[in-house]
């Protein structure tokens, strides 16, 4: 059964050569990929991928992130940077700055940090 | 020109009818060719190597997965086309190659589908199917960036060219220059603490795996047991003969 969040979660993912760190498990480091990421776990670091990121409910991420486009519905504490798309769902928490090109916040979504839109996020 | 390497056991009279039609389908065929039988004492490694050195162009792996496991590493990295004739078992890597058993694996041969894919590594031995921790709870290294560690004691799987879509496993592709590596830990869950399954997936290049304790890890069906094991890709550097049925 999936509720809306879920499904808006899904929408993110994709196949092909995709990252999944799932809950019970630690990642330390400068974490990069050219793939989709699924984030259920925990990460420390740094986060870097080409394509699409999506951080679920359980993920715990202290790190500063980078990706083309996002959809986060955990915490991250680090600056967010975003080429294109940032989806923050109800029960997301940005401890950081966020830079990105479009931003879609749902009501419940909570941000501390400065928030920069259009143009700037692209690398 | 085949040769065809028979494994030791393949002498044994349960497989001499098989044998039989075996050797019947590739004369009709037109593919038979230099049988070469595996015996105590006989170095198998250096008997391919000098059937590869007077001009072969494949070599036929005539028995089960660890039958393949013996040649691959003469065949890495040559022109020299690897197939397989199952028999006995287990023949995973037939299955994940769409090669059937017995004698049906003689047309596989004369369709000559070749596929290059990639063999991994593990502290200087090579492994086609994957290799498996269990009970793991070490520290890995992944691609010399970062580290991961498993919250409890889980199961790690390094797959090349494994997978079982029957359980709705993923199957890796063995022709991509990676190393799908999952990781499944069980994770309490709701109020009753249940444990869930939970599984990560990451393709890597190169990972390392550091234990304290001295571990097991299992490899194409081989046993290792150490405290360091280092973990890496070759791309493309076998030549199989696949069948239209393969996995990957």
């Amino acid at each position: 059964m999936f509720n809306r969040r879920d499904e808006q979660m899904h929408m993110a993912s994709s196949s092909g050569q995709e990252t999944i760190i799932a809950q019970g498990v630690k990642v330390e480091g400068d974490f990069t990929s050219s793939g989709d990421v699924v984030i259920d776990g925990e990460v420390t670091g740094s986060i870097q991928t080409a394509a699409s990121l999506r951080v679920g409910e359980t993920a715990h991420i202290h790190a500063d992130v980078s990706a083309s486009s996002a959809v986060v519905a955990g915490e991250i504490q680090g600056n967010v940077r975003i080429a294109e798309r940032l989806e923050l769902l109800e029960s997301s928490i940005v401890h950081g700055d966020v830079d990105c090109q479009t931003l879609s916040v749902a009501p419940g979504a909570k941000i501390n940090g400065r928030l920069t839109m259009g143009g700037e996020g692209k690398e | 020109m085949y040769r065809y390497i028979y494994d030791e056991f393949t002498q044994d009279k349960r497989f001499e009818k098989d044998l039989l039609n075996i050797e019947n389908r590739l004369t009709d065929l037109g593919i038979a060719g230099k049988i070469v039988r595996m015996a105590l004492f006989r170095n198998v490694q250096e008997m391919v190597r000098d059937e590869i050195r007077h001009g072969t162009t494949g070599v036929i792996a005539v028995g089960n997965d660890e039958t393949v496991h013996k040649v691959i590493d003469v065949i890495s990295g040559t022109d020299v086309v690897l197939g397989i004739i199952p028999l006995g078992g287990p023949n995973e890597l037939a299955r994940m190659l769409g090669v059937p058993d017995g004698v049906a694996a003689c047309d596989v041969l004369s369709a000559r589908i070749i596929e290059k894919i990639d063999v991994g590594i593990v502290n200087g031995k090579r492994f086609l199917t994957s290799l498996s921790v269990s009970k793991f709870c070490s520290e890995l290294t992944c691609d010399g960036t970062y580290r991961v560690t498993p919250d409890v004691e889980g199961h790690l799987e390094v797959r090349n060219l494994a997978g079982d879509a029957s359980r709705n496993e993923r199957i890796s592709d063995p022709t991509d220059g990676r190393l799908e590596t999952v990781i499944r830990v069980g994770v309490k869950h709701g109020w009753f603490g249940r444990r869930r399954m939970c599984e990560s997936v990451l393709p890597l290049t190169q990972l390392a795996i550091r234990s304290e304790k001295p571990i097991a890890i299992t490899a194409d069906g081989e046993e290792m047991i150490g405290t360091r094991f280092d973990i890496g890709i070759e791309p493309s550097v076998i030549r199989v003969i696949s069948g239209r049925g393969r996995k990957f």
